[in-house]
């Protein structure tokens, strides 16, 4: 401890406690607690309505592990987090790289994606559940004239997941464009002009010069994205309610539905202090990855 | 270094092409147009599909599949929309608490962000992953306990705080996490040694951030800003719990107005939605200034 | 820049302190002000909001306040409300919480006060009088009532050269017509049910159940009696028309019913009177559902009511809420927002009136048809709070065997005992 002390600066300390204090008031207030608060919500049998909330200790979260449904929605989960964030990465920074330039109209081009953000999940929700109808929608029109039998999408329960992964790629690009845009603006030219002198090609550039100078754009994207699709819950409100058959029933749902249609709010407290820890340490390791590979 | 009218991306581009490819490729547009035109299309679809929407007649929007073209363009429905409930009031409420919550975020996540970034101070670790931690859970849980937080300021600080008043909209919303880290992380690819010559200079910390970080900031204070205004602007459950009266309401409340028990009136719902873009369109456009970070303003050169 | 961010957060300060200012409402001494939370929009909200006008004329010491508080998400809103002491003093609640929301220590039990004559208690219909009771509490008071029926495409029943439905209509005869309708070249389907799981699935295969002469729950509420032959063969219609033909329209978006209906799809749809109007492009008719020849169930439907109940603020705000609640649930009320709204009667007294009955087949048609059939809603769903629970595992059984991954016994079976698991709990 002394040593540490030691290394870190007394007036350092200070003022980066200095800096960080009014942020950390208000999120203390405004997120830690409610979050301690509700953490109690887990060790209670409750539902919301009546002023009893026995206490019941661990069994909530005991009941969690023998929970199939609860299984089967980390499963689900956990898919959609491994296809989406990469998937609304490269979407984004392939988009992001065409909108880097000075052409004519660029900035129309850029309020485009920026406002598809805009746009509210029940709209996106509806296109998408038109586009793949079965019976009536335009992606099975395009797979019929090419002699595909049109498929169910999110009717069936082996494919509705994956579209709703196709679904929130698309709602997210913009997001991950907008991001990448800041960054790209941090790269310097001068470094571009210079290796296209010595002849490397566009795409050598990008990859040597543009990309490593993401990375912090890089982490904040693979964390926040992440922490997101854990949590995944508007897109599957709004288009399968956690269906057909719970194909896309993923924990937030899941726990939506306990506490305010099954009035097990207890339970559903408990699954999201599950979710947290490993929410947690998902994001623990990011960053640790992160570092490592920088000082590589 | 050669001034040229070209930015330097087109040069660079131009450069590389030999001069054979040059001569046979002459468009009068960039060909970058054939990438963009196609890719911008797909991302607005539901965009495309929200005015078409807004033009059909009720009939018409009760349909499936949905009618693309409608027969004559209901421009109506856009002033029946925002006679349906009074927007006007509502957009100022949108716009203070907007307003509020942004200035506030850029202020405080810039300050933390910086502290983040660059300064070691003792149980820094500890404090990003706690205010990290405030992320991980979702809102529906936390929902409970915030709003009985913001009913005690509301009963033992300032009325204007409190239940059923836009002060209570503002008050969870003044800092984010996510704010804190997005700008720690873009601060931390502002170059070290143009704050390191500046601090032996004997600028103070705080001065460090306000005269050399920030400038060189401000495509990302832009995008946070961009991104702040949307969250903002668009947040309906916490304005659905906390507000009862409708002189404080927020737009996406009066959105609900035309969501029934059984049934949505689509394209009054449309046209409002289609409305309350507008601002924010013009908040992206004003920003997009700040998105290019001018070379010379860098100071790296020389 | 910082100069100029000063001052835009000074304007912005100074805006919010005269906002805030404007919203708060101080309460002085004076009429006794009540806050109603309710969902009505469009022309519900418009005679919702005019009959409150008229209260408050009528009543100078009372101030009605109503809040459109949103359909979708209401029973977050008022929970959070309850938790943190800021509930309102009427709200719309739908009548399958009423188990659940009994529970709630600030609701007003109307027991004894409904069981005054002027009430006329006994005029609202039995299936609402059921949705509002919770053993010997009575949590609300009817705001709402419905039913389920066939409302079916006249011209594509034309078109195909099939009899229209008739009150002696079988299932065998709605199947066969079902199949005769329906041409998937053509993208047009027989039926269309929603089969996303919900309780609007399991609510469209109760009243079958009920007309096969089955039960959801046995006598005292302690085990599931839906697995019973009558609960199977109720089921096996659905699968043979959803799986065998292929004339049942699976919609599990839950959102499409009225619209493929609207554009001409379905040529059958069995649903209630709310859609009635969104059918504005084609020529409808509305008939009672078959019944199972051989049952004693003979023709049932499933009503669906909804409830204001009423929170306790305090005496005064109590005895206002309940005051108003009574004369909105009046006759007379009753009367002008039916024929205002096309919303069934919720009194047997209006529902009878044959001049009523005219004048709402007048501004929509197949109303009174629907209002005729509420004397077919002989039964209600259980009203134990374990009900979602047991909604959830019958829901998903039917859709496992609609879409061909079950069988309806062992589907049946495995949802009964997932109910009587959860029914043991208590």
């Amino acid at each position: 401890m002394p040593a540490l002390l030691r290394r870190l600066s007394r007036t350092d300390t200070v003022s980066g406690w200095a800096l960080v204090s009014p942020a950390a008031i208000l999120i203390g207030i405004f997120g830690l607690l409610p979050v301690l608060m509700s953490m109690q919500l887990s060790f209670q049998k409750s539902d919301l309505l009546s002023d009893e909330t026995p206490w019941v200790g661990f069994d909530n979260y005991k009941k969690l592990a023998e929970d199939p449904v609860f299984v089967e929605a980390i499963k689900h989960t956990l898919i959609y987090t491994a296809l989406f964030v990469p998937g609304t990465m490269l979407v984004g920074l392939f988009v992001a790289a065409a909108l880097n330039r000075s052409v004519r109209f660029i900035s129309v081009y850029r309020t485009a994606a920026y406002i598809t953000m805009a746009v509210s999940t029940i709209s996106q929700g509806i296109i998408f559940l038109w586009l793949t109808d079965r019976d009536y929608g335009l992606v099975n029109a395009a797979l019929n004239s090419v002699g595909v039998s049109s498929q169910p999408f999110l009717a069936s329960p082996s494919q509705a997941l994956y579209v709703i992964v196709a679904m929130t790629i698309w709602g997210w690009t913009g997001f991950s464009v907008i991001v990448y845009l800041a960054a790209l603006q941090g790269v310097p030219p001068e470094l571009h002009e210079a290796a296209s002198i010595d002849g490397a090609s566009a795409f050598t550039r990008f990859r040597t010069i543009t990309v490593p100078l993401l990375a912090p754009a890089n982490l904040f994207l693979l964390v926040w994205l992440t922490i997101n699709a854990l949590q995944l819950f508007d897109e599957v409100y709004v288009t399968t309610r956690g269906g057909p058959l719970r194909a896309t029933t993923v924990v937030v749902y899941y726990l939506w539905d306990r506490a305010f249609v099954q009035f097990d709010a207890g339970y559903a407290a408990a699954m999201a202090y599950a979710l947290f820890v490993v929410i947690l340490i998902v994001t623990a390791v990011q960053f640790r990855l992160a570092r490592r590979h920088v000082h590589s | 270094m050669t001034t040229t009218q070209r930015p330097p991306t087109e040069t660079a581009a131009l450069q590389t092409n030999p001069p054979s490819e040059r001569r046979r490729l002459r468009l009068p547009f960039s060909p970058w147009h054939l990438v963009l035109i196609p890719l911008t299309f797909i991302l607005i679809v539901p965009l495309l599909w929200m005015l078409v929407t807004s033009l059909e007649t009720e009939g018409e929007a009760n349909r499936f599949p949905p009618v693309l073209f409608p027969e004559s363009p209901q421009f109506s429905n856009y002033s029946e929309a925002w006679a349906a409930a009074p927007f006007g009031h509502f957009f100022v409420n949108s716009a203070v608490v907007t307003l509020v919550v942004l200035v506030s975020n850029l202020v405080v996540c810039s300050l933390a962000g910086y502290a983040f970034a660059r300064i070691r101070f003792l149980g820094r670790g500890a404090l990003f992953v706690t205010l990290m931690a405030t992320l991980m859970v979702p809102f529906q849980v936390t929902m409970i306990p915030v709003f009985l937080i913001v009913k005690w300021f509301g009963d033992n600080v300032w009325e204007g705080l409190g239940i059923d008043h836009i002060g209570a909209l503002m008050l969870p919303n003044l800092a984010t996490a996510f704010g804190i880290f997005f700008l720690r992380q873009f601060f931390l690819t502002v170059p070290v040694e143009l704050e390191e010559a500046a601090r032996v200079d004997g600028t103070s910390r705080i001065g460090v951030l306000f005269k050399i970080v920030l400038p060189l900031s401000l495509p990302a204070l832009s995008t946070l800003a961009a991104l702040t205004v949307l969250t903002s602007w668009n947040d309906f459950l916490w304005p659905l719990i906390v507000i009862t009266s409708q002189d404080q309401m927020t737009i996406p409340l009066g959105l609900s107005y035309f969501q029934g028990a059984h049934r949505v009136k689509w394209p009054l719902l449309m046209a409002a939605n289609v409305m309350s873009l507008l601002p924010m369109l013009l908040v992206f456009i004003g920003a997009q200034r700040y998105f290019v970070q001018s070379v010379a303003s860098t100071g790296l050169k020389g | 820049m910082i100069r100029r961010k000063l001052a835009i957060s000074l304007i912005a300060l100074l805006a919010f302190v005269l906002a805030a200012c404007g919203g708060g409402g101080g309460s002085s001494s004076g009429p006794t002000e009540i806050k109603v939370w309710h969902g009505y929009q469009d022309t519900e909200g418009e005679v919702f909001k005019s009959l409150v006008d008229q209260y408050n004329r009528e009543h100078p010491d009372v101030k009605v306040s109503e809040l459109y508080s949103s359909n979708d998400l209401v029973l977050q809103k008022v929970l959070t409300a309850v938790r943190g002491d800021s509930a309102p003093d009427v709200a719309y609640m739908f009548g399958s919480w009423s188990p659940n929301i009994a529970k709630i220590p600030s609701l007003v039990d109307l027991a004894d006060e409904v069981k005054q004559p002027d009430w006329t208690w006994d005029d609202f219909y039995e299936a609402e009088r059921k949705a509002a009771t919770v053993g010997d509490q009575v949590v609300g008071v009817p705001a709402l009532v419905d039913n389920l029926a066939i409302v079916y495409n006249k011209k594509l029943f034309a078109d195909a050269g099939v009899a229209p439905p008739s009150p002696d209509w079988t299932w065998d005869d709605f199947r066969a017509a079902a199949a005769k309708l329906t041409d998937p070249a053509k993208g047009q389907y027989g039926w269309l049910i929603p089969a996303d799981g919900s309780e609007d699935t399991v609510w469209h295969y109760i009243p079958m159940l009920w007309e096969a002469g089955g039960d959801i729950l046995n006598a005292d509420n302690t085990k599931a009696t839906f697995n019973s032959d009558a609960g199977v063969r109720a089921l096996t219609t659905l699968q043979q028309m959803a799986v065998t033909d292929k004339s049942l329209y699976l919609d599990t978006t839950n959102e499409n019913g009225p619209k493929l209906m609207n554009s001409g799809k379905i040529a059958m749809l069995v649903t209630g009177p709310w859609d009635l109007s969104q059918l504005s492009d084609i020529d409808y008719g509305v008939q009672v559902m078959p019944t199972y020849p051989g049952s004693s169930g003979g023709h049932q439907t499933i009503a669906g009511p909804d409830n204001w109940v009423v929170f306790d603020n305090g005496d005064e705000r109590r005895q206002a809420a309940i005051d108003f609640v009574k004369w909105l649930s009046a006759p007379e009320q009753v009367k002008k927002f039916s024929l205002g709204t096309g919303d069934l009667p919720i009194r047997s007294s209006v529902g009878q009136d044959q001049a009523v009955l005219d004048e709402l087949n007048g501004n929509v048609p197949g109303t009174a048809e629907f209002v005729e059939n509420l004397n077919n809603a002989k039964k209600v769903r259980p009203q134990v709070e374990q009900y979602p629970a047991i909604s959830e595992a019958l829901g998903q059984a039917i859709v496992a065997v609609m879409l061909g991954k079950d069988q309806p016994k062992a589907a049946l079976d495995g949802a009964a005992q997932a109910a009587d698991a959860k029914l043991a709990e208590k």
